[in-house]
């Protein structure tokens, strides 16, 4: 008796005519891989873009005010700093109203920052994935930084409006967005594969991510700007590379000059070697991760 | 054509126990010990080597804790190897039921895309089998709510529906069949066979030896890491019945009543079939007998024997006593048999462990004498059972209109046929 046929699977059993080979030895830190690691991931893109899509859903299903979540963070700390750091404290905001002069450092740090974050835990909360199926691991920490791309887009229309109403000009000098937000994806990315393969044996990372976020906050030109850094301290502040980002993009939008070069090269150089350092670390993790998760 | 290979694997797995056998370490030497990574290894396996054709069908058999699923997590890259290369040449993929990745505030829909590229289908591949998938888990008409609000039977089988969708070159099944009902089983089944037929080179790791019989052109059987026996099914499923019966019996932790001297002992547990040779596969509807042999040191009176069927679940299927079927046992001092004859198996395939007991009449069942493991005994689909169960029956057919002659509408009679 077969009872079932009409819903058996009709769909042809495909026998493409490529086998992809592959090789599975013990895991080891080299950079050998690393092509091979990159068109693994490409092979995946589909996962990226659908987990992508799935995070922000996921995120504001349910939700009244859905995706204007993604505004009312940074609008919020933009009133609580404007309020306590502005009204209260005075703290100098080289001649531009304070609200949009906190709003343009806390958009590009609030992506960083709620990226991050979730990027970090991302591991350990698909436990349940990690263990069960393959995929390139990477590519959960990666899903939530595009998600966190996404919320900057949406809270930058508001930077638009404040624009307007503050009658700042738009000059071209704004295009310097676009490379500046690449340098700061990389470096989040960095920072993701870091702390997220990190977690994975080590739950205080979990704990210790926004303490370090809040710190890093004060330590980055997102209140105050750069100028208010005594001089001999600026080499080593400079080393955080959140400082040219937050400075570059600042220069670029509100001042509609073109960023000093050397701060954005240095920020962008440091990003790029931790992040390659970060994803070979990331795919050496990777390999036994399942028997922690 | 050799589709995957194992060059002298080996893997170790680290223990960290919590509370060691010297007394509780401090804090910092747990931390210390963490981090310079000193814990108790266990190596899950040792130098395996082996090499699976293109096509062929390979059972791997073992007890648990042996390596079976250690060898499946290496194939499917979920965690690397000690030491050793592995070569892998195709694509692979594992039929396991996914539900548990499922966001259940996502729709069916929305849960079968992201559950789909998460085995590395593409999107427009998912969007191609959307509706088999669909209907293959039968919940085309749920769809579009979101799986919170499915039944926990539509979300297992939604979630293994998406697995059997995909078209690997090499397939691993993990106890695939204990997903589902019956009915659903037989279409699992029945997808294993298509890709089989199709050339799938198939790795299987289970403990439902009939099942593994029935696949597989060639079997390993592993013991503590390393690869025992392998050959053809039938030799090495045999070889590993034989390790099981003539296992120690130890006494499961929850059976406490144990007696240190007992008045009386099961020596053996023998299982024949209908032409008295010991087995213990057996197809449903199957003629099987039970031989439980004691010795007994005084004349024990009004003795109770059963045999109880545990799915290997541990869940109790079922129990036959002397006991409930009313029966009077006497046991004179020495050594004898007793025999439990069943003539129509009445079990679903399966795999079952088997145990049998000996206690006074009037004792509770913690309160037995002797108490042994008997067997891992697996059934085979013989008779069909679509269900639970088959019992012996017969179909009879009544007319409701009885008119002109009585004899010519006699009931007519039919006999079951299987």
């Amino acid at each position: 008796m077969r009872p079932l046929d009409s819903s058996a699977i009709n769909h042809e059993v495909g026998r493409s005519g490529v086998r992809p080979i592959s090789e599975i030895l013990p895991p080891s830190f080299s950079g050998v891989n690393l092509l091979g690691h990159l068109s693994k991931l490409l092979q995946y893109r589909d996962l990226i873009w659908t987990l992508s899509v799935h995070r922000i859903k996921v995120r504001y299903k349910q939700s009244v005010l859905g995706i204007f979540w993604a505004i009312l963070q940074p609008i919020s700390m933009m009133l609580i700093f404007t309020f306590i750091f502005s009204l209260i404290a005075k703290m100098p905001s080289e001649g531009a109203p304070y609200a949009i002069f906190a709003y343009t450092a806390l958009l590009p740090w609030n992506y960083f920052s709620s990226g991050v974050s979730n990027a970090t835990t991302s591991l350990v909360s698909h436990a349940q994935f990690v263990t069960k199926v393959y995929f390139p691991r990477e590519i959960l920490p990666i899903t939530y930084i595009i998600a966190a791309l996404f919320d900057f887009g949406v809270a930058s229309t508001l930077l638009a409006g404040l624009m307007i109403y503050y009658h700042v000009p738009l000059t071209i000098n704004a295009l310097y967005a676009i490379p500046i937000i690449l340098v700061l994806t990389c470096f989040a990315l960095a920072m993701s594969f870091f702390l997220s393969a990190t977690q994975v044996r080590f739950r205080d990372i979990g704990v210790a991510v926004p303490l370090l976020l809040q710190v890093w906050l004060f330590a980055t030109p997102v209140i105050y700007p750069l100028s208010a850094v005594p001089a001999r301290w600026q080499p080593l502040y400079l080393l955080n590379p959140m400082v040219g980002i937050i400075e570059s993009f600042r220069q670029g939008i509100l001042r509609g000059a073109a960023p000093e070069t050397r701060y954005l090269a240095l920020s962008a150089a440091i990003s790029v070697i931790l992040l390659v350092a970060s994803y070979l670390y990331f795919k050496l993790v990777e390999a036994t991760m399942a028997d922690f998760v | 054509m050799i589709d995957l290979k194992f060059d002298r694997v080996s893997k170790k797995y680290r223990i960290y126990q919590e509370s060691g056998v010297e007394a509780s370490p401090s804090k910092l030497q747990r931390v210390t010990r963490r981090l310079w990574g000193n814990g108790n290894d266990f190596w899950a396996l040792r130098d395996v080597t082996f090499e699976v054709k293109r096509g062929e069908a390979l059972g791997i058999i073992g007890q648990n804790g042996a390596g079976k699923s250690t060898i499946l997590k290496l194939l499917y890259n979920i965690t690397a190897p000690t030491k050793g290369r592995i070569s892998i040449n195709g694509r692979l993929a594992a039929l396991i039921e996914v539900a548990s990745g499922f966001h259940p505030d996502l729709t069916g829909r929305e849960n079968v895309y992201l559950n789909g590229s998460l085995l590395g289908m593409k999107r427009r591949e998912i969007s191609k089998k959307l509706d088999s998938i669909v209907d293959f888990a039968g919940v085309s008409a749920f769809i579009d709510t979101p799986v919170k609000r499915y039944s926990s039977g539509m979300y297992l089988r939604l979630g293994f529906s998406i697995a059997a969708h995909l078209d690997p070159d090499i397939l691993l099944l993990d106890e695939v069949l204990a997903v589902g009902d019956a009915e659903f089983q037989s279409k699992c089944i029945e997808r294993i066979d298509q890709l089989r037929k199709a050339g799938t080179t198939i790795v299987f790791v289970s403990h439902n030896l009939g099942a593994v019989e029935g696949l597989c052109d060639r079997v390993f059987l592993l013991r503590k890491g390393e690869i025992f026996r392998s050959g053809l099914p039938r030799y090495v499923i045999s070889e590993y019945e034989h390790m099981l019966t003539n296992m120690p019996a130890s006494a499961p932790a929850r059976l406490t009543g144990t007696v240190a001297s007992p008045a009386a002992i099961i020596s053996s547990v023998a299982f024949l079939n209908s032409n008295g040779r010991k087995t213990t596969m057996f197809a449903t509807g199957d003629e099987a007998r039970v031989e439980v042999e004691y010795i007994v040191r005084d004349s024990f009176e009004d003795a109770v024997i059963e045999v109880y069927f545990y799915s290997i679940f541990g869940n109790l299927h079922t129990h036959f006593s002397t006991d409930v079927d009313g029966s009077r046992v006497d046991l004179a001092p020495g050594r004898g048999i007793i025999e439990f004859l069943c003539p129509d198996l009445p079990f679903e395939a399966a795999t079952f462990n088997v145990e049998a007991s000996i206690r006074r009449r009037g004792s509770s069942f913690s309160e037995h004498l002797d108490h042994k493991h008997a067997a891992c005994v697996n059934i085979t689909r013989g008779k069909a059972v679509h269900g639970a169960f088959h019992t012996p029956h017969t179909w009879r057919m009544k007319s409701l209109e009885r008119q002109e002659s009585d004899d010519a509408a006699a009931d007519a009679v039919v006999k079951q046929s299987d």
